[in-house]
């Protein structure tokens, strides 16, 4: 009867073992499509920025699936993957309504009943952390290229990458610039900052930041804001700003709330010397071309994942811009599309590499990774991953609003004299901006 | 002390915009006591109204609150004529779940028509006088949420005069307060219910539009002003015009002056501490009655 019951076990634990072989070691030749689950915000308070992460993926299931032979990025010539014998590629979009717990059952979903090989998402910091719990219980490899919060690639996890630099590097972009900024010909007068951010992950993790970064770059912290996400009004928080009088606000708000700091700050007749910030509006398509119509946006300082105004020369750049509009209904790549095309074209990249879809071997093909900034849409120094899994050679660039309302890279310096944009200083007053002509008017 | 005047006159400007946003509740749930989780998609569609009129026809969005008022009453009777007279005959739960149910309709409807992108009206009267500013013994006022206050102002007052002086809403009143007896006296319940909806619904449009020139426009506008219009009808008094009025003046300027010296993770906080406070001396609240 013992001698039974082992034999049983042995039996039993054979076919489960060659049952997960099976369904993990897929011979490249068997694969037809390669299943990439994106979970995205695309209705809910983050649907703005799920929608351009929708339009990205599109952008990118198009590139792989089409032969654009004239593309040079990764992908670009030829329909599908070529390692896995021209396989295509398929996309399957999940809305989670900006939420963190939808954003997990879809998850599960995904890998459990559309077996994907690769997650991708979710877009946001907050509910990315939601997820990535799902992803590494499973081993599958996930991946969010516009999530910025530092923790997400600090947890020691196996499964999750990371192709877009994140808030640490980026808000140091602007520290850096704002320290250097007096060696190269900036005012020297500027001594004290005011941080004013939002309450969520991703406003919190630039708070922090900042704060640790300012007085390194010679600021002493004058008020530290936090506001709640969907603030009908900021007209007090503005009397404290007013009252406290710093030479720099450095402002983390989304759309709405800067829309709503706008008309406050106006009312107050309030500007400050600087206004810098970092991503929230300032990496917002729509927000940016309504300051075209009102001049609300010249002179901000903020920090962008690549030189916007230089990109444009980039022949892939522009025929991967054709491909985006074809979605976007007719609208440009903004800095978050272009991290998130970025980040799926390695991802592609890694599958063809790997030949497989077999997760350990996609895993060992992204931590293999080494792109040349030659390969990418995006200014990063390339795609390599420290032992974290962060894309080392991400970087930031500083940009700001000029008064025709394009964003003109001003640091690294030798990009900001390639740009040969004469810096706007001080920050305008709010009846300077009124005066001028309109870009969009 | 400048600080505080200045932060109670900023709320109390916000306050006569909140209280125009939230009179329309006080209406359909304060009065008819019909629960609209809704509420905020009708002044989202406001919203999405007066940017439509104001990018297409160049209408001005103060002049747009007549035909988008129009469009909306029609829209609020048609809801509960098709909707709410049937669940309305059910259990209370029942319009939870119909008016979550609605809420969820109205905005995927608006992501999908105006996808999600943040709208912005501009080049309109109000947008114009932006900037411009009253000095008033040391306080600042701006010069359109002034008058943004002012027009709010007037439509609530006249709203006031319609359901506190005339016959129509006295009816109003009566069935809300007693259905079968004011059958008795020949008011239709069912007619009173559906124009109840359709003022609800046109008030907070209009609110919508007049705010449309201060806030971004996008599908999920409504929820955070959803949220201080259901504090503002239960603080002012269920059913009490005056009391919301009174209400969303005491929400302006609580939120204004709670940051000016404490941080602003207590503003809402102390709006509903408020609520909390007034509901322990009075839980009919403000100007309720039981």
């Amino acid at each position: 009867m013992r001698r039974v019951s082992v034999r049983a076990v042995v039996i039993t634990a054979l076919l489960v073992l060659g049952a997960l072989a099976v369904y993990r070691a897929v011979p490249a030749a068997d694969v037809q499509e390669v299943l990439i689950g994106d979970v995205l915000p695309l209705t809910g308070n983050f649907a703005s920025l799920g929608q351009q992460y929708l339009w990205a993926a599109q952008t990118v299931e198009d590139i792989i699936n089409t032969d654009y032979a004239d593309l040079q990025i990764p992908l670009g010539p030829g329909q599908g993957f070529p390692g896995l014998g021209g396989a295509k590629a398929k996309f399957i979009i999940r809305d989670d309504q900006s939420r963190g717990d939808q954003a997990r059952t879809i998850a599960e979903q995904l890998i459990t009943v559309n077996k994907v090989h690769w997650l991708n998402g979710e877009g946001t910091s907050g509910n990315t952390s939601i997820i990535q719990p799902v992803a590494e219980s499973y081993g599958i490899p996930m991946a969010c290229h516009p999530c910025a919060s530092p923790t997400l690639t600090e947890k020691g996890l196996k499964w999750f990458w990371r192709t877009g630099p994140n808030d640490r590097t980026m808000v140091a972009s602007v520290f850096s610039f704002l320290k250097e900024w007096r060696e190269h010909g900036g005012p020297t007068d500027l001594k004290t900052i005011a941080l004013f951010t939002c309450d969520n992950l991703f406003c919190q993790d630039n708070r922090k930041i900042a704060a640790e970064l300012a007085p390194k770059a010679g600021f002493q912290v004058v008020l530290d804001l936090t506001t709640k996400t969907g603030a009908t009004t900021l007209a007090s928080e503005v009397q404290r700003l007013q009252a406290a009088n710093p030479d720099v606000l450095f402002l983390v708000q989304y759309t709405a709330e800067t829309t709503v700091f706008q008309g406050d700050a106006k009312r107050a007749g309030w500007a400050p010397k600087v206004i810098a910030t970092s991503n929230g509006a300032y990496s917002d398509e729509t927000w940016l071309q309504a300051q075209k119509k009102t001049n609300g946006g010249a002179g901000w300082v903020g920090r962008d994942p690549t030189a916007i105004d230089l990109v444009h020369d980039r022949p892939s750049w522009k025929k991967v811009n054709e491909i985006y509009k074809k979605y976007s209904r007719g609208q440009n790549m903004g800095e978050l599309a272009m991290r998130e095309i970025t980040g799926l074209l390695w991802m592609a990249d890694v599958i063809n590499r790997a030949r497989s879809v077999e997760p350990a071997a996609l895993a060992k093909a992204a931590n293999d990774t080494n792109m040349s900034p030659e390969q990418l849409i995006i200014d990063y120094k390339g795609i390599k991953f420290d032992k974290t899994q962060q894309n080392e050679l991400a970087t930031g660039v500083v940009t700001q609003i000029g008064w025709d309302g394009e964003k003109h890279t001003v640091w690294p310096w030798d990009m900001g004299r390639r740009a040969n944009f004469k810096m706007v200083y001080p920050n305008p007053g709010w009846q300077e901006r009124d005066a001028k002509p309109k870009p969009a008017s | 002390m400048e600080l505080f005047v200045q932060a109670a006159v900023n709320g109390l400007q916000m306050g006569f915009l909140y209280a125009l946003l939230a009179v329309g509740l006080t209406i359909i749930w304060g009065l008819m006591e019909m629960i609209n989780f809704a509420h905020g998609e009708f002044l989202m569609l406001g919203m999405f109204g007066a940017w439509w009129l104001s990018t297409t026809f160049r209408i001005d969005p103060l002049l747009a609150i007549v035909p988008l008022g129009l469009v909306m009453y029609g829209l609020g009777v048609l809801i509960y004529e098709q909707l709410m007279r049937r669940v309305q005959l059910g259990d209370p739960f029942t319009q939870i779940f119909a008016t979550v149910g609605l809420l969820f309709l109205i905005q995927n409807s608006a992501v999908a028509v105006f996808t999600s992108d943040y709208r912005f009206v501009n080049d309109t009267l109000l947008t114009r006088l932006s900037g411009a500013k009253l000095q008033i013994l040391g306080i600042t006022v701006g010069v359109p949420l002034l008058i943004g206050a002012l027009v709010a102002l007037v439509l609530f007052l006249l709203l006031y005069l319609l359901i506190d002086r005339t016959e129509f809403g006295l009816a109003l009143q009566a069935t809300s307060e007693d259905r079968e007896a004011a059958m008795l006296v020949g008011i239709r319940p069912q007619r009173m219910f559906a124009v109840a909806w359709g003022l609800g619904a046109a008030l907070v449009a209009v609110a919508g539009a007049i705010l449309a020139n201060f806030f971004a426009v996008y599908p999920q506008v409504g929820l955070q002003f959803t949220v201080l219009a259901y504090a503002i009808v239960a603080l002012g008094g269920f059913g009490s015009i005056l009391g919301t009025l009174l209400a969303a003046l005491l929400v302006g300027v609580v939120q204004s002056v709670t940051v000016v010296y404490l941080p602003p993770a207590f503003k809402d906080a102390f709006v509903f501490a408020s609520y909390l406070l007034i509901g322990l001396f009075r839980p009919q609240g403000l100007f309720g009655r039981f």
